[in-house]
């Protein structure tokens, strides 16, 4: 049913947001990030569903489209950090201080 | 013709994307540039007073929109005027900055006119994209000085030792403005496929009528806030906030006079569209927006009172500023809406003035500190000047344009009766000027035999004047500025 499709939503999402708050690595923080897209992903199938519309499931592959150009983005800069500093912790992030 | 102007921009990117494909020298680029933004300013003022919509709805031309495009687009072209030859970035890379920067306009100007969740997201996330990799662009051998109030706050070494910063400042920069990025469009997302599942649509005309029906549940009312969180962002405000110190200092300054300026008002138009979703009765989400707004002012202003590069202190007083826009934004009536984009025009406004003497002054586009300004009213008067009276009207002194926006902004809040609120706010303005002022006092009450006398080139010395004159005149000028945009924002939301 529609709640159960929500219910993992929310669970994703959240599992998501843990993951960019606690992970050091980059590349866990990128793919934690990923998690909440498709979290929202999810829940715009699910609703799309619900109301008998498209949009929902439209927007679904658009937010993938951008997802993928994000991660390429994430991995060009990535690759960038790692020539100039060689590890990739967040702890590296240490140059400039919040 | 409705696109013209975002077709102008767009034709403008093609041209560049051209232009990288050869070899040229930085200064012919940054020519071109200047000439096709020129371009697009005209066709963008003159498309004032179009209206109607396109791409079956999606996207929306009225005067507001309009008004808005065309402070973009002079933002970006007052930006150009003094930016340096090289822009601050790597040889040989400058038509690939420049046609990251306009598409980076292209898609604000497609913010401005979205008219439906999806379109808002796509544009959202062009405009964001190309700032990354500009912030990424900043060339290595700036010569900067490497943190230096961090080295201070831990007992070694001081300000003043110059080291370069070729060890991944920008990159890393980068790195954390596009992680806070994408964390927020994944926050605005999930916002945004609850709003659709409760309205059943995705297009704003569509869905506000119905969002009212349902809005005190609480479920609503978290949607809209997380949708807004993705422009809070944007605007650095209080709970996505902490990219700006460090994107402002690791990014080169014509990039951060980019990122400071022209994003921010796009950014405050939409949270007033997004905010135009929530009844007037939304007392609830007054109360939250407004304690952002006030904790933003608390954490910009203390935190910028130490602050000794330019740039960090330039990104706090920036987060503090924003936070008095969104207080006018929470106040949710029209009148709000429209003090608030008076507020974040006069930013714009007053905070390119800082950037254009930062910019002139940087040596090979390195950071400056506080203390670079010694003896600035002898080495040049008219940047002193500009300095001065953007500082004033940022600490918010009368006749500036700074002073009215926050004025108004008190008579407002103060109308709609939250009293706290407009104290709150009124402390802060007092703790502003000390760090503002205190950049003055650098500038005018000191000497300094070191540094070189600065002579900036005659465009720099016209777009000084321009932004003089605009912080002065909007200022005296408050009141029909502020009308103007009542009256386009009452045709956008009827």
């Amino acid at each position: 049913m529609i709640e159960d499709y929500l219910v993992l939503s929310v669970i994703l999402f959240c599992i998501g947001i843990l993951g960019v708050i606690s992970r050091r690595n980059v590349f866990t923080v990128l793919m934690s990030i990923e998690l909440m897209l498709n979290a929202a992903n999810l829940a715009f199938v699910a609703f799309a569903r619900l109301n008998e519309t498209m949009d929902g499931q439209i927007l679904a592959m658009m937010v993938i489209a951008v997802a993928a150009a994000e991660a390429a983005l994430g991995l060009a800069v990535i690759i960038l950090l790692h020539r100039q500093k060689g590890r990739l912790d967040s702890n590296v992030f240490s140059l400039l201080k919040g | 013709m409705l696109f013209l102007p975002e077709l102008t921009i767009l034709g403008a990117g093609l041209a560049l994307f051209a232009v990288s494909l050869g070899q040229f020298q930085p200064r012919t680029v940054k020519n071109i540039t200047a000439y096709v933004l020129l371009i697009s300013l005209v066709t963008t003022i003159c498309s004032i007073g179009n209206n109607g919509t396109m791409f079956f709805g999606a996207f929306k031309v009225d005067l507001f929109t309009q008004i808005i495009k065309s402070i973009v687009v002079l933002g970006t072209f007052i930006i150009m005027l003094f930016s340096n030859p090289d822009a601050g970035v790597k040889k040989g890379t400058q038509p690939e900055y420049y046609l990251f920067m306009l598409m980076s306009v292209f898609g604000l100007m497609m913010l401005v006119s979205a008219n439906e969740l999806l379109a808002i997201f796509v544009s959202l996330e062009l405009s964001s994209f190309t700032v990354y990799l500009m912030v990424a662009m900043r060339k290595n051998d700036t010569g900067a000085l490497v943190n230096g109030t961090a080295q201070d706050s831990t007992g070694h070494g001081h300000a003043g030792i110059f080291c370069q910063t070729g060890q991944g400042m920008q990159s890393e920069a980068a790195m954390k403005y596009l992680l806070y990025g994408i964390t927020a469009s994944g926050l605005m997302l999930f916002g945004m496929s609850y709003i659709y599942g409760l309205t059943g649509s995705t297009e704003l005309p569509v869905l506000a009528p119905a969002l009212a029906k349902i809005f005190p549940a609480p479920v609503a009312v978290v949607a809209v806030l997380l949708i807004l969180a993705g422009f809070f962002y944007k605007v650095a405000l209080f709970p996505m906030q902490f990219w700006v110190p460090d994107v402002y200092e690791g990014a080169g300054n014509e990039a951060t006079a980019f990122i400071a300026t022209v994003p921010k008002v796009v950014g405050i138009a939409l949270l007033i569209r997004i905010a135009s979703l929530i009844p007037a009765s939304g007392q609830e989400v007054t109360w939250v927006l407004g304690s952002c707004a006030v904790i933003s002012m608390f954490y910009g202003n203390l935190a910028a009172l130490v602050q000794k590069d330019m740039k960090r202190l330039l990104g706090y007083s920036g987060i503090a500023h924003a936070g008095f826009a969104l207080l006018s934004v929470a106040m949710l009536g029209l009148y709000g809406f429209a003090i608030a984009m008076y507020y974040i025009i006069g930013y714009l406004l007053m905070t390119l003035a800082c950037f254009l003497v930062i910019c002139t002054l940087s040596r090979n586009g390195s950071n400056l500190q506080v203390s670079d300004m010694a003896g600035l009213y002898k080495r040049a008067p008219l940047l002193a000047i500009t300095l001065a009276c953007a500082l004033f009207a940022l600490a918010g002194i009368p006749p500036f344009v700074g002073f009215m926006g926050k004025f108004m902004v008190m008579v407002e809040v103060l109308h709609k009766g939250y009293l706290v609120f407009v104290v709150l706010a009124t402390i802060n303005t007092a703790i502003a000027i000390y760090y503002y002022l205190s950049i003055v006092r650098q500038a005018w009450c000191t000497d300094d035999k070191e540094r070189p006398a600065a002579t900036p080139s005659l465009l720099v010395n016209a777009a000084a004047f321009f932004l003089l004159i605009t912080i002065i005149a909007m200022g005296v000028f408050a009141n029909p500025v502020v009308n103007t945009l009542a009256a386009a924002l009452s045709t956008t939301f009827s």
